[in-house]
């Protein structure tokens, strides 16, 4: 038999086409500038064949076959558009649309009407009829205008069913919806998080989730993908309900994690009316999570945005033009002793903004005082963490990978880009196992699932690492006596897989990070991921830990990420940037230097002031939202958000990644970096003549690798590579207290994650506080019946010094007599889990 | 974790997805009807969401979602039943019982199904209840009939 050909020769609509084997009619159609209308063909999903829009005439077929379904064969003969096809389209759309809401379809008055929706009275009233946001939109309006459809000749039937609002970000009204199945697909086969199915039959079918639960019930990321695939107006974001199409668009980099997503920005006028996932098979390849999805535009649209300078002066605030203000800045630093200065700034500012402000530290101030608030969050595993950072593999190895050990991690919502990878890696035949005290969504794919007592986390790692040294050699876990049997089998297992797994990925989450023993955890990560060859990926919450690190925001590295005790490095930095790099003293710890005494001046760069009392003399609070207690900062710059600002910004995989200005910043708003450069020229200084990010992302090129291309930055996943070490404070084991009772409950207590420029993003979305859970206490059913809480009650927990009262959320699967706190602020108690008491509180 | 109560039904399958079928039927013959702790468990069992099994269950008519009441209504919506005026005994039912066809009572004592033949279409319009065939119903008949029903 001769080889097949890779294309086979059709005719359609009279043109002879050489087209390739394995497309089909719509596909070959589509390649050759064909128009054949398609109500449920979506390029990223299989072929559905509902709508029957697509039919065309095939000679020698019976019928009309629908063109997405049918694939293309040698010598067939193909017509998209003859009148009976035509005519049988019309009458198929004509069915869909005696179940949809068409006047803004076939209405004779549609465009007379369109002219006068607009009003003049304030309230946002629309005139004329709109049931349907999509309006302009809605590719039901395209394939009526193609087939100029006029009447509908069939009884309309209004299902009459309820608009559902009561799931964050998206509203659903199915009154409009066509049923072509895109959503549910979108959410089986690409995101397979199996929230969507069709329910029922015939005329009753709907779509959703089991029985009448809401999508979040139903175990909904809120990714968003449903809703970017419908072709009408059955979903639709509430956020930007009534904005209409986009004028033009800027893919940029998400801010609001260490994932990295690149996001395509929808722009209208000067406002970010929306943001979708890039086509860009690097990192997020087209999916995003609820925060890159829906939190963005809410964010930066915020009513709240700091848009002019003021200082409070005697608790008001007046308003000040930028000339005063950086007089004033300029005034104050100046009066201001090197060691007493401090400046925190965010590991969510780009590259650019993170190595001015330390070169600002450095040059201007002479001050080693430069500190990020990422060494709030990960405090003692600070150092250990970057060291998994300095092992770290791309995320697209989890393609590759046959196992993946989960630690710590969730992707419900945060990361779950990272969960659309494991479930293709489970398609794919991997194994994925969770160590996790927590039952969350991985736990139900995972083939295995670890569940040690949150204080038993680093004794069951070490178990594992102790397994994979030597095999054969049992150890037994000292900390659960109950079910050591059961428990050691299931390690040695785990062991035994990992040992034999080809290319495994251990992905490191961030669940344990507020614990004490966090550093042991990391580092039993580590030991274990060289026992086993595996890679590692810790997947940071803050968008550029990584680029902080390498500019040099710490007062232990220079930029480069050399250590500052480095004599050679400092003296070549000081001729480079002609003035005296001070350096750090060696035995002095920065937690001490900067969050614990009172400064005379300290400068926050999208950073909240810190939580205590007074914490300088003066504050510069540089932000974009108002610091929340008014008081607290003495001068206050409006600065840009991540879609108003050029620069780079590395995420947790190491890639140098685009972050690109979208719109101009609100009001008088000025980016980082410029901010700090007009400050450090009225002060006289040299060096801070940068006029554009580019001249800046140069001088970087000079101290770090990988920098020099603005336009195109090397987009290569590489492992952070440094030689300074961070210095961070150990806590000591505070030594095992025997309680005289078994305490009645464990609370387990971990901070916020989801937080841009300090806030966490609660603050300023609305959705965002259905789905992540603050001030709130988890408490698992046996518990709560026992006690009489149901979730929403408001409950008391308390321990020797301290009392809180937090809202109670009942969560199945989790351990008897363990809670789970998530508070805002990260303070760290002592120890964690503490032994609390718990009621409810009286009302 | 499977409960306990759920885990006899699985015995004699091997946990792939065309399992949940031949499942669902011996979960509605046990139970009388497919409950929310039933799908939770088929759905750890066979690591399906619980939404698509709701998706699959409810396709077929044959799976109920409501604990059946004490008496059983059937009433035919067959070819002939329909002309003889079957829709208008369905109507006045669910008005009379307050639920629709599908459901089952408050007080469990009725529960109401529309069913496509029960094979005596000679005496349409007719209707089931528990064993007993009522032949050329009206709807005036309906209300003492059922009235012999507790």
């Amino acid at each position: 038999m001769s080889k097949r050909s890779k294309t086979v020769k059709i005719t359609m609509d009279n043109k002879v086409l050489q087209v390739k084997r394995k497309l089909t009619i719509l596909q070959a159609a589509e390649c050759n500038g064909i128009y054949i209308p398609t109500l449920c063909a979506h390029e990223a999903l299989t072929p559905f064949g509902g709508c029957r829009m697509c039919i065309v005439e095939v000679e020698g077929m019976r019928g009309f076959p629908t063109a997405c379904t049918t694939p293309v064969e040698e010598g067939m003969v193909i017509r998209t558009h003859t009148a009976q096809v035509q005519n049988e389209r019309r009458e198929i759309l004509q069915l869909i649309l005696s179940e949809h809401t068409s006047s803004c379809l076939i209405c004779g008055q549609k465009d007379e009407c369109r002219e006068y929706m607009g009003t003049i009275r304030k309230a946002g009233v629309i005139t004329g009829c709109r049931y349907c946001p999509n309006d302009g939109q809605c590719e039901l309006q395209d394939v009526v205008e193609y087939l100029g459809l006029k009447e509908i000749d069939y009884p309309i039937y209004y299902r009459q069913l309820r608009v559902e609002k009561e799931d964050p970000f998206y509203d659903r009204d199915y009154n409009l919806c066509i049923l072509c199945g895109r959503c549910i697909r979108m959410c089986q086969e690409i995101r397979m998080a199996d929230v969507l199915a069709f329910k029922q039959r015939g005329r009753q079918t709907v779509i959703g989730p089991a029985y009448n639960r809401t999508h979040w019930q139903a175990g909904c990321e809120f990714c968003g993908a449903c809703v970017s695939v419908c072709p009408t107006g059955a979903l639709s974001e509430k956020a930007r309900k009534w904005e209409g199409k986009a004028e033009r668009e800027e893919v940029t980099t998400c801010s609001l994690c260490g994932v990295g997503c690149q996001v395509r920005l929808l722009i209208k006028g000067e406002k970010v009316i929306g943001s979708l996932p890039a086509e860009d098979p690097l990192v997020n390849d087209g999916q995003l999570c609820v925060k890159g999805r829906f939190c963005v535009t809410e964010l930066v649209n915020n009513h709240r945005r700091l848009r002019k300078p003021y200082r409070t002066q005697n608790g008001a605030e007046l308003q000040i033009s930028w000339e005063q203000a950086i007089e004033l800045a300029a005034k104050k630093l100046s009066d201001c002793p090197a060691e007493r200065f401090g400046l925190l700034v965010s590991p969510n500012c780009t590259n650019e903004d993170l190595y001015v402000a330390q070169k600002f530290a450095r040059v201007v101030m002479g001050s080693v005082n430069i500190d990020t608030t990422a060494r709030k969050f990960y405090g003692p595993g600070f150092n250990a963490y970057l060291n998994l950072m300095r092992m770290s593999v791309p995320l697209a190895d989890l393609s590759k990978a046959s196992l993946i050990l989960c630690v710590g991690l969730d992707t419900r919502f945060g990361r779950s880009v990272v969960g659309v990878q494991l479930r293709k890696a489970i398609g794919r035949g991997a194994k994925v196992i969770t160590i996790n005290p927590r039952n969350n969504n991985l736990t139900m794919i995972a083939e295995k699932w670890l569940q040690p007592a949150p204080d038993e986390m680093v004794h069951l790692l070490r178990s594992l690492v102790k397994l994979t040294e030597k095999k054969g050699r049992r150890t037994m876990m000292s900390a659960s006596r109950r079910k050591r049997g059961d428990l050691a089998d299931e390690l040695s297992q785990v062991a035994e897989m990992l040992g034999e797994a080809c290319s495994p990925v251990i992905l490191v989450g961030s669940e344990f990070l507020q614990r004490r023993e966090s550093p042991q955890i990391l580092e039993a990560i580590g030991k274990l991921a060289r026992n086993t060859c595996a890679g590692v990926l810790p997947l940071p919450a803050q968008s550029n830990l990584y680029g902080s690190v390498l500019m040099g925001a710490y007062p232990e590295l220079l930029p480069g990420g050399f250590s500052s005790t480095d004599k050679g490095r400092a003296d070549d930095l000081s001729e480079r940037w002609s003035a005296d790099i001070p350096t750090f003293p060696s035995r002095r710890s920065a937690e001490a230097l900067l969050w614990g005494r009172k400064l005379k001046v300290l400068y926050l760069i999208g950073v909240v002031p810190p939580n205590r009392e007074p914490h300088s003399d003066f504050t510069i609070f540089q932000n974009i939202y108002p610091s929340g207690s008014p008081g607290q900062a003495d001068l206050v710059l409006p600065a840009a958000a991540f879609t108003e600002t050029d620069g780079t910004s590395i995420n947790g995989e190491g890639r140098i990644q685009r972050v690109r200005k979208a719109v101009h910043p609100p009001g008088e708003a000025l980016p980082d970096w410029e901010i700090l450069c007009r400050i450090a020229r009225k002060l006289g200084k040299k060096g801070f003549d940068f006029g554009n990010v580019r001249q800046i992302h140069k001088e970087i090129s000079r101290f770090v690798a990988g920098f020099g291309n603005f336009a195109k930055p090397r987009r290569k996943a590489s492992p952070l590579l440094i030689e300074g070490e961070l210095r961070v404070v150990r806590r000591k084991s505070a030594g095992k207290k025997r309680a005289d009772k078994k305490p009645p409950f464990m609370m387990n207590v971990s901070t916020v994650e989801h937080i841009y420029r300090g806030f966490p993003l609660t603050d300023w979305v609305e959705g965002a506080r259905m789905l992540f859970a603050e001030e709130t206490v988890d408490v698992s059913p046996e518990d709560a019946k026992k006690l009489g809480i149901s979730t929403g009650d408001e409950v008391v927990v308390s321990w020797e010094h301290f009392q809180k009262s937090l809202l109670a959320r009942i969560v199945s699967g989790q351990q008897r007599g363990m809670l789970y706190a998530t508070l805002r602020n990260g303070e760290f108690i002592e120890p964690n889990p503490h032994p609390v008491i718990m009621r409810k509180k009286d009302v | 974790m499977i409960d306990r109560e759920w885990g006899d039904i699985f015995s004699g399958f091997a946990g792939e997805q065309g399992d949940l079928i031949p499942i669902l039927q011996r979960v509605q013959e046990k139970a009388g009807y497919i409950t929310k702790g039933a799908i939770e468990a088929i759905s750890q069992f066979l690591k399906i969401s619980e939404n698509q099994i709701f998706g699959v269950a409810s396709f077929y008519s044959q799976f109920r979602f409501t604990e059946p009441g004490r008496n059983s209504i059937k009433v035919c919506m067959g070819t002939a039943c329909h002309v003889r005026g079957g829709q208008i005994l369905g109507d006045v039912l669910e008005r009379e019982l307050a639920i629709s066809a599908g459901q089952t009572t408050e007080d469990k004592r009725f529960d109401l199904q529309r069913v496509a033949c029960l094979g005596c279409c000679a005496l349409a319009p007719v209707i089931q209840i528990n064993d007993d065939i009522y032949s050329r119903m009206t709807v005036i008949r309906l209300k003492e009939v059922l009235e012999k029903y507790e």
